[in-house]
């Protein structure tokens, strides 16, 4: 993955779990480091999941602002808008733009809710209280 | 004399790794590891040959990320390819599926038995009355029973509630776990050493017996001569990275078994010659969705057993429903929503309780060898198969109001999102049956190397040998002339042992019919 697509893929991220939501952990995706988990990806997945993952990344940032009607990229929408343009492709009528932001969600979900800090956020059990290798810079 | 279980790091360094042994096995699961362990208690010298790395024996504390790196196959990203992209589910470590699946153990049911007999596809060797049998040692053994109430959990209690709600008959699952703690976390590998998978229970019983494992091993091959198996070629390479070891050949004095799953096993008979006929097609699945249910007080999803309640009730409609916990990375992505409002159904996840249903699905897929030495698999659900699942989801929808869900998360395209009245649930009879409207997973896996008296309606006969090739076994579910309806570990295990102790009789019985 490229460093542009790497930055577009983090925006996307922090979409889909913003910071400091009413109600919710205060953390968002932006204050996990998701980069890691994005270099370990390309190391262990396989090649055509990262080939969909670098689509899915392409079409929400250059394409998915049209479905809510703006005439921005994905990065320039202000935060709360982003997680509209996902809720928008995940009502596609076209089952493949449906599929987009729920690869990405997973892919985020992965990294940002398997924080140790997340969960004890979140009230839950924590089973390894060290974060996963890809936070700590280890392949 | 003990064995061993041989990683890539054992062997780094070697030009080349040879071995010879009366059997070797080709996977270490649930059909591996039993025949295994029946093999070596008859005294035969076995040869384990395993793709995936040697597990850790007392129990896996990681994230599930780096389980689904460690223990899955491609980390759970394989999919099978048709109108909609269905994720496969697969563990790949020494011990196979077992170390990661949700340890539940159920017999083959009686209906599917007689007509796989009525068929021609099996005889005496695999007669009801001797599978019960080896079901009873197989209980014993890996010390099945149904959780018990003090980790039974809420999600399990919520779903009984749910299925007698509905005027339905459910029941505790049957699971091979000794001392459950409850942790819900058996698709990462137990994290207490809990569930008696091959690799805690088969595997160290083979070895201690004097089989060899070998783990991080890719098989490239059996090597046939004059029509007959004598050896298996592969090498040794980190599944879940680049490093790369010797290659390995193993010498087969006797027999070679087939056990890598029902999409490995038809891929490796290919590479080796078999090809043709049936090997590869007919592959069926036991494809599952699922629904969430939110609740007034706490679920907590995250203690209990994995999966621990279950309704047969609808079994002649060909479905059967399960709780299905998660852990809360995969819980989140099945939560509804993006931004806040997702962030807002996170921090409630607590609440949240999450059942399935799987089909027994009458779509036939093909397994054919991929790009890389990988696997490609096809597969389309039938209009019928799509039918049923609007059928259960509804079903579960019901379930989950009469346990006293106040919202429902039915996931399915063109429902509301949240639902929050069983009322609600009749939209679903006005929905097409197109399956791209669902959200499915395939897990347990059949058909692709079927068993039948006759060549040409079958890959291998009756005790498992190849119509085509001498003294090549197939073991696992690949054999199957069927898929179940009910998860499969049990049914693999007894007809692995079954086979196993006919070959270790030397397979007399089976060429004296043969001759006759």
């Amino acid at each position: 993955m490229l460093a542009f697509e790497r930055r577009w893929l983090l925006r996307i991220f922090d979409a889909v779990y913003p910071r400091q939501t009413p109600g919710a952990p205060t953390s968002g995706a932006a204050d996990v480091p998701l980069e890691g988990l994005i270099t370990d990806l390309g190391s262990h997945a396989p090649f055509d999941f990262m080939l969909g993952l670098r689509a899915a990344t392409w079409v929400v940032t250059l394409f998915g602002p049209l479905l809510v009607g703006r005439l921005r990229r994905f990065g320039s929408l202000p935060v709360s808008e982003r997680g509209e343009v996902l809720e928008g492709l995940a009502h596609s009528r076209l089952y493949l733009l449906r599929e987009i932001p729920m690869l990405l969600k997973m892919v985020a979900s992965l990294g940002y809710v398997g924080m140790p800090d997340v969960q004890r956020e979140l009230g839950l059990s924590v089973v390894d209280s060290q974060p996963p290798s890809w936070a700590r810079g280890e392949r | 004399m003990s064995g061993f279980v041989h990683g890539l790091s054992d062997v780094a360094g070697q030009a080349a790794v040879r071995d010879s042994a009366d059997v070797v096995i080709i996977g270490s699961g649930a059909a591996g590891a039993t025949a295994a362990r029946v093999l070596t208690a008859a005294g035969l010298d076995v040869v384990v040959l395993e793709e995936g790395n040697p597990t850790p024996r007392d129990g896996f504390r990681q994230d599930a990320y780096s389980a689904f790196k460690g223990l899955w196959r491609d980390l759970g990203f394989t999919a099978a390819r048709g109108r909609v992209l269905m994720p496969i589910l697969q563990g790949r470590a020494v011990g196979g599926t077992t170390v990661i699946n949700g340890a539940i153990m159920h017999r083959l049911p009686e209906k599917v038995h007689a007509a796989w007999e009525h068929d021609g596809a099996i005889d005496d060797l695999l007669s009801y009355a001797g599978l019960e049998r080896t079901f009873d040692q197989l209980d014993r053994e890996l010390s099945v029973g149904p959780a018990p109430d003090a980790v039974f959990g809420q999600n399990n209690a919520l779903m009984h509630a749910g299925v007698t709600g509905i005027g339905a008959k459910g029941n505790r699952i049957l699971r091979n776990v000794q001392d459950c703690e409850g942790s819900a976390r058996c698709g990462q590998g137990c994290p207490n050493a809990r569930k008696q998978s091959m690799h805690l229970t088969y595997i160290p019983q083979a070895v201690a017996a004097g089989a060899r494992v070998y783990a991080a091993c890719r098989v490239s091959k059996v090597e046939t001569r004059g029509g007959k198996a004598v050896a298996v070629l592969g090498e040794f390479r980190d599944p879940t990275g680049s490093a790369r070891g010797p290659s390995i050949r193993v010498e087969a004095k006797r027999a070679v078994l087939l056990a890598a799953s029902a999409i490995q096993t038809p891929v490796l008979l290919q590479k080796s010659g078999v090809r043709g006929g049936l090997v590869g097609r007919r592959f069926q699945a036991h494809p599952g969705t699922s629904v969430m249910g939110v609740f007034e007080d706490e679920v907590n999803m995250f203690f209990g057993a994995t999966q621990g309640y279950e309704t047969t009730h609808f079994w002649d409609e060909r479905m059967k429903f399960e709780s299905v916990s998660v852990p809360a990375e995969i819980a989140a992505t099945r939560l509804p929503g993006f931004g806040a409002p997702l962030q807002a159904r996170l921090a409630n996840v607590g609440h949240v309780a999450q059942w399935g249903v799987q089909v027994r699905a009458e779509a036939h897929g093909r397994v054919r060898p991929g790009l890389g030495g990988g696997s490609s698999v096809s597969y389309d659900l039938t209009p019928k198969d799509v039918a049923r699942y609007r059928v259960g989801v509804r079903r579960l929808i019901e379930m989950m109001f009469a346990a006293g869900a106040k919202e429902v998360w039915p996931g399915v395209h063109g429902l509301p999102t949240t639902m929050t009245s069983p009322d609600q649930a009749r939209a679903l009879d006005a929905l097409d049956d197109d399956p791209r409207r669902y959200h499915f997973i395939a897990a347990h896996l059949f058909g692709t190397a079927a068993m039948h008296r006759d060549p040409r309606a079958g890959v291998v006969r009756p005790d498992g040998r190849c119509h085509a090739v001498d003294g090549l076994y197939v073991i696992d579910s690949s054999l199957f002339p069927t898929n179940l309806g009910v998860n499969p570990q049990h049914t693999i295990c007894a007809i692995a042992w079954k086979i196993a102790e006919r070959i270790a009789d030397g397979g007399t019985r089976g060429r004296e019919r043969d001759a006759a």
